[in-house]
């Protein structure tokens, strides 16, 4: 039963990260890598305040990872989106690579590539969450929120105006708009999102490495989107739901566990190709 | 001496950087992708060669190989993958994910075939040592310099005397016109796709002489390229090798102040500054 709720949870935390990275790359088409690094900055610092000297209680915690990860993602979009998309691309490789240096190399502030073992599981207004179950519901909830606030924002003016840009950007800055900070909006609530699914991330795991937060995650998650369905909420569902089960699948393939990992990867990779070749709008979402 | 030692070392990789990042302009110029998966053929070359090198095949015939295997796959890449994302009429977005799962692809299944870690290759002349007034270099870093130094007046021959490499300037200048003028653009692109992933097959091989291959190695030297390619300014194929050197050589001298896992955060560093003072690059070409 626990392993039935520690995937719903981890699903529901997927599900969150997945909305960051679809508000990105379906809703206002920036192509990004680096949604696994924001995920990562937001599980470090709910662990780092979790388990200081003093330590804060879960919400206080979480809000500071939010605010930092908003912080992150309007200083990186900033400058690179001024220019063009592609240089986008650059950045987003960059701040992925930098990110698990940072998570790697810098052994006193994140346990270098040995992790942060021993967080403690959330507590909600001083009531501890201490069984898988109590832990599952609280990510649930979170999912809840987080798809009320992509599904609110999709239906205001600003959700119009993002996929406006999408559509035709030069068009939406002859009417008036201002596109850059359309786009830096965007960002900053996709980074918020990534925030809330990297506390939900370390307290429900509590162990965090560098290796959850790196390339192959990012590319994991674009996964999860592009097979689930870009630009709509219930591609953002069903993506992370079917892709976490996938590993249980190849396990009863029986390929040896040497290779599994990279079989995985691989797996991801003919995907994105696959679904980019036959089904850009993934099994439930719009035309990428 | 250690500075000029650094310099050296810094000269030496800015010479193989630069000739990833003119394969990657020449690619990114004329198709305007934005071709992820070059790092999959630059680690791949490495790879081909390693094998070929392990079972006794004469250096420069492995060289030659993977060369030629680079220009295969890239022609494949271009006429199977992107040609057939164009004809659906994929937006960009699509095609670089597309690319992204591409280079996920090959990076794991060579990591599948030839296991994740780090392999040295079997060459023994490659680690000899020169050494020149205080100054040491590898027969291979040697070599580095005098093939890429070479590749990189090889493609400006080729982009500016040959009647190829003309025709690829004027699609790259202007497809619509160019497809009316029956130069035939689509042809033209996987022309340079193979062409590019021939050239970067050089330093794929290369490098790892020195400092050994790894399956997912090519990611952070074609970011690196990239970045000099746009600091460079995009169409600018000098602009391009200049930077890269400009940005090994300081990447190398930043290891006296700060420890080198760092040196990717020097490379961004860099380019931050670029988009915040000059985002054309210093040798655009004018629009």
């Amino acid at each position: 039963m626990d392993f039935l709720f520690s995937y719903l949870a981890l699903a529901a935390i997927y599900v969150v990260l997945g909305l960051s990275t679809n508000l990105l790359v379906g809703i206002v088409g920036i192509f990004s890598v680096s949604q696994a690094a924001v995920f990562g900055v937001g599980a470090y610092i709910v662990a780092h305040f979790l388990m200081a000297a003093d330590p804060l209680s879960f919400l206080p915690a979480l809000a500071i990872a939010i605010l930092c990860c908003v912080t992150l993602n309007i200083l990186v979009t900033l400058p690179s989106l001024r220019v063009s998309g592609d240089y986008f691309v650059v950045t987003s490789f960059g701040i992925q690579l930098l990110a698990t240096a940072v998570f790697t190399n810098w052994t006193s502030g994140t346990g270098g590539a040995s992790g942060v073992p021993g967080i403690p599981p959330a507590d909600l207004f001083g009531y501890p969450l201490e069984s898988t179950f109590q832990l599952m519901l609280l990510c649930l909830a979170g999912l809840l929120l987080a798809c009320l606030c992509f599904w609110l924002i999709m239906r205001a003016p600003f959700g119009r105006l993002l996929r406006a840009i999408r559509e035709d950007e030069l068009a939406v800055a002859a009417a008036g708009k201002n596109v850059l900070r359309a786009k830096v909006s965007a960002a900053a609530l996709a980074g918020g999102f990534a925030g809330v699914a990297g506390g939900l991330y370390a307290t429900f795991l509590s162990f965090i490495d560098p290796s959850s937060f790196d390339l192959d995650a990012s590319i994991l998650l674009l996964t999860m989107v592009v097979v689930g369905g870009a630009r709509t909420l219930a591609g953002s569902i069903v993506g992370p739901f079917l892709l976490l089960a996938m590993p249980q699948l190849l396990t009863l393939l029986e390929i040896p566990t040497t290779i599994a990992a990279t079989a995985r990867q691989l797996i991801y990779g003919l995907l994105l190709i696959a679904f980019m070749l036959f089904r850009p709008q993934g099994l439930l979402g719009e035309r990428l | 001496m250690i500075l000029l030692q650094l310099l050296i070392n810094g000269l030496v990789t800015g010479c193989a950087l630069g000739v990833v990042a003119i394969s990657f302009a020449l690619v990114y110029a004329t198709t305007k992708i934005f071709h992820v998966a070059h790092a999959g053929v630059y680690t791949l070359a490495g790879y081909i060669a390693w094998m070929l090198a392990s079972h006794g095949v004469p250096d420069v015939l492995a060289l030659a190989a993977a060369v030629v295997v680079c220009a295969a796959v890239g022609a494949l890449i271009q006429s199977q993958l992107y040609a057939r994302l164009e004809r659906r009429r994929a937006t960009h977005l699509v095609v670089l994910i597309a690319s992204l799962g591409l280079l996920a692809v090959m990076q794991n299944i060579l990591a599948a075939v030839f296991s994740p870690n780090i392999l040295q290759f079997p060459v023994l002349w490659g680690s000899r040592i020169i050494a020149l007034g205080g100054i040491r270099l590898t027969y291979s870093q040697l070599l580095t310099v005098v093939v890429c130094l070479a590749a990189y007046v090889g493609v400006m021959w080729f982009a500016y005397a040959t009647p190829l490499g003309k025709r690829i300037r004027a699609v790259a200048s202007n497809p619509f016109l160019a497809q009316i003028t029956r130069l035939q653009p689509n042809a033209v692109y996987v022309y340079v796709v193979a062409i590019a992933s021939a050239i970067v097959a050089l330093p794929g091989v290369l490098v790892p002489l020195d400092l050994g291959l790894q399956p997912y190695g090519g990611i952070t030297p074609l970011l690196t390229a990239t970045i000099a390619m746009i600091a460079g300014g995009v169409g600018s194929i000098s602009g391009a090798f200049m930077l890269s050197i400009v940005i090994a050589v300081l990447q190398n001298l930043s290891l006296l102040v700060i420890p080198g896992e760092w040196s990717i955060g020097i490379t961004f560093f860099i380019f931050v500054i670029f988009m915040l003072f000059r985002p054309t690059g210093l040798f655009a070409a004018a629009r």
